[in-house]
């Protein structure tokens, strides 16, 4: 006999664990299938930010302010200790230049209801006394957040397990069929056979090819991070820290066109981070090479070097690991959330790109609603696959 | 004296009563454990107790050494000081792989 579930989850990243939570919550029968191991795709190799300054003012900001707030009770809720804490953040300012983009940005994120205030030279000096001298300035917002992304999968899959969620793993999907009774048949590489009313593809990087199986083009493609990990160090300053480098390069064009061929052709946007346990994420990369997910002497230096530009006193400071998650990144840098038109109980939850760690329990509260039929905590039609069609057109 | 308190990675110091709990919470594979429990993730990314772990989940789970995948070995092999890549910096003329 076929088993036979309300729902089938494929993909045990965080954002198809957080669903599962969610909708085992609710009550329903869920099984989730991991072609590989739990964490096994980007949520186990990335970094741990809730960022929330890096947010374009919109559906997504909204998104990561509202699992900001899920975050700050989700060790209670899990019984796990998800190491959430806010320690604020900075995009250390190097020219008048980026300046000028910077206060246009941070002006507009406030008006989002988000804190965060640029600072000047002195007050930068005062929160990272080891920076080096080229930065004029610098943005601040005190509710720059992070948590581990091990220990929330860990949260949410044994939460779910306990309401009765099953899993199969390692199980590959490799088809998927609508039968004649409305329900979803899919097919795993174990041989095994599953029946559900919803599917949710939830595989990240790997969506456009269980989309595939369903006869659903996903523009959604792996976007490579390289991170170099140090030894554990005390702290070196008192946030953690991006540069605007990068960010301005992708809210003005003309910048872009300026910007170093090497760091361009990388995609190299500092991020400096220290984890609990004191060792600091150096990253990192935004490279489009397949499913490739080796790290290379070229990204990691330049990464480094960077980091070295803003604070020289890391030199003596020993890499002990390097590692290289893929993103999902859609083709229009937001998510798909939501079922296909069409493809009855076909749901896709998928696209976070590097952002999928800081929007985990909101996409996850959201979907479980969307299932269910009930209102949803935030209105997401413009994350609705739907616009794949406008996508799919030929120009 | 109790062995379930004894360390198996002494980097992160996690102990055997950890590894057979991250084991009978669901863990299955040696990457499994090393991300629910760190062990492997210090200093010496995981040169001493790679063996040992790999024994534990083995002796739980009743399946045999040979069998069980063994965790992702990271780059570098030994830690590298980060001074070391801008005096080696070799820019965009090399794609080669991290030794
Ligand atoms: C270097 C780097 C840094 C990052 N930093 C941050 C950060 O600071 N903050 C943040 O919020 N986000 C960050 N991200 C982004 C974040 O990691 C991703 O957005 C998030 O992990 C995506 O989760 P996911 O569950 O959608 O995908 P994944 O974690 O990739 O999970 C997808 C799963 O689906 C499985 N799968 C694939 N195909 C099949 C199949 N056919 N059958 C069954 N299973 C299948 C895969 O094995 C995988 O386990 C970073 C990413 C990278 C690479």
């Amino acid at each position: 006999m076929k088993k036979v579930f309300d729902v089938i989850i494929i993909g045990a990243g965080i954002i198809g664990l957080s669903t599962a939570y969610y909708l085992t919550k609710k009550g329903k029968k869920v099984l989730m299938l991991e072609k590989k191991e739990i964490g096994s795709g980007s949520s186990g190799a990335c970094d741990d930010m809730i960022l929330l300054q890096s947010k374009k003012p919109g559906i997504l900001l909204q998104m990561a302010l509202e699992s900001f707030e899920m975050y700050k009770c989700l060790s209670e809720e899990l019984n796990t200790d998800l190491e959430f804490q806010t320690r604020g953040g900075m995009i250390l300012i190097e020219n008048q230049e980026q300046l000028k983009i910077m206060e246009d940005f941070v002006r507009k994120q406030r008006s989002y209801g988000l804190d965060v205030e640029l600072i000047d030279k002195r007050d930068v000096k005062k929160k990272q006394p080891l920076v080096n001298d080229r930065v004029i300035a610098s943005t601040y917002s005190p509710i720059d957040s992070q948590v581990n992304p091990l220990r929330v999968m860990k949260g949410f899959y044994m939460k779910s397990i306990e309401r009765g969620m099953e899993i199969d793993k390692p199980s590959s999907v490799t088809a998927l069929k609508k039968l004649s009774n409305g329900y979803w048949e899919v097919v795993t590489d174990n041989n095994k056979c599953y029946h559900a009313e919803v599917v949710i593809n939830a595989a990240g990087a790997w969506a456009a090819e269980v989309g595939k199986f369903a006869g659903v083009e996903i523009p959604i493609k792996p976007k490579k991070g390289q991170i170099a990990v140090t030894e554990q160090i005390p702290c070196v300053g008192e946030t953690n820290i991006w540069d605007a480098d990068y960010i301005v390069t992708k809210l003005d064009p003309v910048l872009a066109e300026k910007r170093d061929r090497i760091l361009a052709e990388l995609g190299i946007g500092l991020s400096f981070t220290q984890t609990l346990d004191g060792n600091y994420l150096i990253g990192g990369t935004r490279e489009f090479v397949g499913f490739d997910t080796k790290t290379t002497y070229q990204g990691i230096s330049n990464i480094l070097s960077q980091v070295l530009k803003f604070f020289p006193v890391l030199r003596n400071v020993h890499i002990i690991r390097t590692f290289a998650g893929l993103r999902p990144a859609s083709i229009d840098g937001k998510p798909f959330l939501g079922e296909v038109k069409d493809k009855e109980g076909f749901f896709i939850a998928a696209g976070h790109e590097g952002d999928g760690i800081a929007l985990a329990p909101i996409t996850g509260k959201i979907m479980a609603q969307m299932i269910c039929g009930e209102t949803l905590s935030l209105p997401v039609d413009e994350l609705s696959p739907d616009r794949l069609k406008t996508h799919c057109k030929p120009s | 004296m109790d062995e379930t308190k004894n360390f198996v990675c002494r980097c992160e110091e996690v102990t055997v009563e950890e590894i057979e709990e991250a084991i009978d919470n669901g863990a299955t594979t040696l990457n499994e454990v090393k991300r629910w429990t760190r062990a492997g993730m210090g200093l010496c990314q995981g040169r001493t107790c790679r063996k040992n772990v790999a024994r534990i989940l083995s002796r739980k789970t009743g399946r045999k050494l040979e069998e069980l995948m063994p965790s992702t070995y990271r780059k570098p092999v030994r830690p590298v000081r980060i001074g070391l890549f801008e005096e080696k910096k070799i820019r965009g003329t090399s794609n080669e792989n991290m030794g």
